[in-house]
């Protein structure tokens, strides 16, 4: 039975990597706005002058994501991408030292454009894709906690981000690419960011959030040849 | 490509990388500010008025921020419905406010940063049910949280439910915790404003007093901007400047206002407005209840009582005072809120008070209470000239009052205080704390240039 199992397993994934066209992992620095995440950090700042140290804004992270493209013949081709990308702020003071984490997970499809006859090297994706994100505050290094739950704060939405890239062949089938990014969520439904930043709900923000970021990162490519 | 071409190429990809990863970032990050109005000069003065919990924190914040201000306060201590009682036990005892509910507020981030010492309040609660002492009862009586209750009083609803009058005073001791009679408060606005509650459900006990830890980390850096005995009688706004009179005659001007006063004391309209606030506002506090409060702490020899029993017919809800505290006296509070509250008003004097409710003690526990009986102290809050009652409540027909009465009027008047908290925050420190300085906040954005 388990030699079965063992046996699909391995060959399932020969048969993805074989009928891919590429795959792909990225490491990249996120800049990240969304002025209600914003407004919730400068009120919580605002509002604690008891704090001397402000708590940062929740702008730069980092963001790493694995993309399968399949293999066609058109120079329009298409794939799955998950993304996670992570921020943090975090402020010490005397007796308190304050951190958000602030987590996105995002599943995509991607579509994957390039054209080797007028742009060599160059190419761009699409990604539409669900995110998910999470707010976790800690005190002092430990997770906050409070009527014995940890205080958190689930969001979800649709995100759609647009990439630009330019191969670098490393050996045969392996490239490296630079690339930007440009991403906008527009519709981020998260009713309790308030309540875990600045503790209040319905105060200062909506019940949702949107999201425009920006990356530059590096991403490793395993690619077939045409002809594979 | 060559090997070292490549080489070459890649070390310059990374440093580009790296470069445009810091140059944007370094701009960018400079051109988005960590607080609010950070670059705010407001050079006009503010006068608050209320030295509460709400007023206080509109102070420290208008100070943190070099904006002129002043509070008038119309009684001779600061604190509002807050207060301390020393001599009586040998540990301070909060007169007033003295639950911490919930740790997710700016006040428990204020507990932490300043290592203040505090006790979870985990008491259960016993009943007084059916002329004896249960620690359960046949039904569950708290039935007054969720969605779509109808439009009715607490007690009502309680009928509808299936709670018969054997539950009536333990529903009262539900209410009271509202400062409500079940009979006036609605149970469907008050679960539809605690929608957005977030701080929490655990109570905290201070070891010292809720009132010292405002007194000392809010109140103390901004005494000197606190003007006491000043009750104000009127307000005039009709001009740029606004001019506030109060009961000395003594004149105040001011750009912009806070009134952070109790609501009782805007629904009978003892404050004067020049212009008359617009119809819809005073019909906002109209709407409002306030009821009467009381809180007797009652010294005895020995504890014969338990930690919180609700369902008496004189006080529906009395707790052990002493958990969380340091002390080796017997202090049972009984927590009178409405009705009972009222009722008690009227027997006219502390003893009266003291004696119902021994009488009703004795019934409950066997005739220990007037054997054990030391001492008591009465505060009664219906009673204080500038407070009027405990706190506010949501009645029948609520609507939308809360978010009206807490609206700016002319960009000059802006109100604060626990009734004013639109947040479900109302009826507590953390919720006028919050209203304080959401007012400030309203102030500088209708300043800003």
């Amino acid at each position: 039975m388990n030699s079965k199992i063992v046996f699909y397993f391995f060959a399932s994934l020969i048969s993805i990597y074989s009928s891919a066209q590429e795959w792909k992992a990225d490491v990249s620095y996120k800049y990240m706005y969304s002025s209600q995440l914003d407004k919730s950090i400068q009120t919580y700042n605002f509002s604690r002058p008891l704090l001397t140290e402000k708590q940062p804004l929740l702008m730069n992270g980092i963001n790493t994501s694995i993309s399968y493209i399949f293999k066609n013949e058109r120079n329009l081709k298409h794939g799955l991408n998950v993304n996670y990308a992570y921020f943090r702020s975090s402020a010490e003071n005397e007796n308190f030292n304050n951190t958000f984490n602030l987590h996105f997970l995002n599943l995509g499809y991607i579509l994957h454009y390039e054209n080797a006859e007028k742009w060599k090297g160059l190419y761009s994706d699409l990604i539409i894709s669900a995110t998910s994100s999470v707010i976790l505050r800690k005190i002092n290094g430990e997770p906050f906690v409070y009527d014995e739950t940890r205080s958190k704060a689930f969001g979800i939405g649709g995100d759609v981000q647009l990439k630009f890239g330019t191969y670098i062949n490393l050996k045969n089938k392996s490239y490296i690419s630079p690339f930007i990014s440009l991403s906008y969520t527009p519709y981020l439904f998260s009713p309790n960011n308030e309540a875990v930043i600045n503790q209040t709900k319905g105060l200062i923000t909506n019940n949702w959030s949107s999201i425009v970021s920006g990356q530059i990162g590096l991403a490793f490519h395993i690619r077939q040849q045409e002809n594979d | 490509m060559t090997v070292v071409e490549r080489r070459h190429f890649i070390k310059q990809s990374t440093l580009l990388s790296i470069g445009g990863i810091l140059i944007p970032s370094l701009f960018l990050s400079s051109c988005r500010k960590e607080t609010l109005f950070e670059d705010a000069n407001y050079e006009g003065k503010v006068i608050i008025i209320g030295a509460g919990a709400a007023g206080l924190y509109a102070g420290f914040i208008l100070k943190s921020m070099g904006i002129d201000f002043e509070i008038l306060e119309a009684s001779g201590t600061i604190g509002g419905r807050m207060g301390k009682l020393t001599g009586f036990a040998d540990y301070t005892i909060d007169a007033g406010a003295q639950w911490l509910h919930g740790q997710n507020s700016i006040l428990g981030d204020l507990v932490k940063a300043k290592s203040v010492k505090t006790t979870v309040d985990d008491a259960g609660i016993s009943y007084w049910f059916n002329n004896q002492i249960v620690d359960t009862l046949p039904q569950d009586a708290f039935i007054f949280e969720g969605e779509n209750l109808p439009d009715i009083s607490f007690k009502e609803y309680a009928h509808q439910k299936g709670l018969g009058s054997e539950y009536d005073y333990i529903v009262e001791g539900i209410a009271g915790d509202q400062g409500a009679s079940a009979s006036l408060l609605s149970a469907y606005w008050n679960s539809k404003e605690e929608e957005n509650w977030v701080s929490g459900d655990e109570d905290f006990k201070f070891e010292k007093s809720y009132f010292d830890v405002i007194e000392e980390h809010i109140a103390q850096p901004i005494l000197s901007n606190i003007k006491l005995n000043s009750p104000v009688q009127s307000i005039n706004y009709s001009a740029d400047k606004i001019t506030i009179v109060d009961i000395n005659n003594n004149t105040f001007v001011a750009d912009k206002v806070i009134v952070a006063v109790p609501i009782s004391i805007l629904k009978l309209n003892e404050i004067t407005f020049t212009p008359i606030l617009p119809a819809e506002k005073t019909e906002a506090f109209s709407k409002f209840g306030m009821g009467a409060g009381m809180k007797v702490f009652l010294k005895f020899t020995t504890k014969f009582y338990k930690d919180e029993l609700f369902g008496g017919a004189i006080c529906a809800a009395y707790a052990d005072d002493t958990i969380g505290k340091i002390t080796t006296d017997n202090v049972l509070l009984a927590f009178v809120m409405g009705d009972q509250a009222s009722n008690l008003h009227s027997l006219g004097n502390d003893a009266a008070i003291t004696n119902a409710l021994l009488q009703e003690l004795d019934t409950i526990y066997n005739g220990q209470a007037s054997a054990a009986y030391i001492s008591s102290t009465v505060f009664d809050y219906t009673d204080k000239p500038y407070i009027k009652g405990a706190y506010s409540y949501s009645t029948i027909g609520m609507g939308n009052a809360r978010q009206i009465a807490a609206a700016t009027i002319d960009k000059k008047l802006y109100f604060a205080g626990e009734a004013m908290n639109t947040n479900g925050h109302h009826q507590t420190v953390h919720g006028a704390v919050e209203s304080g300085y959401k007012a400030v906040i309203d102030i500088l954005n209708d300043v800003k240039k």
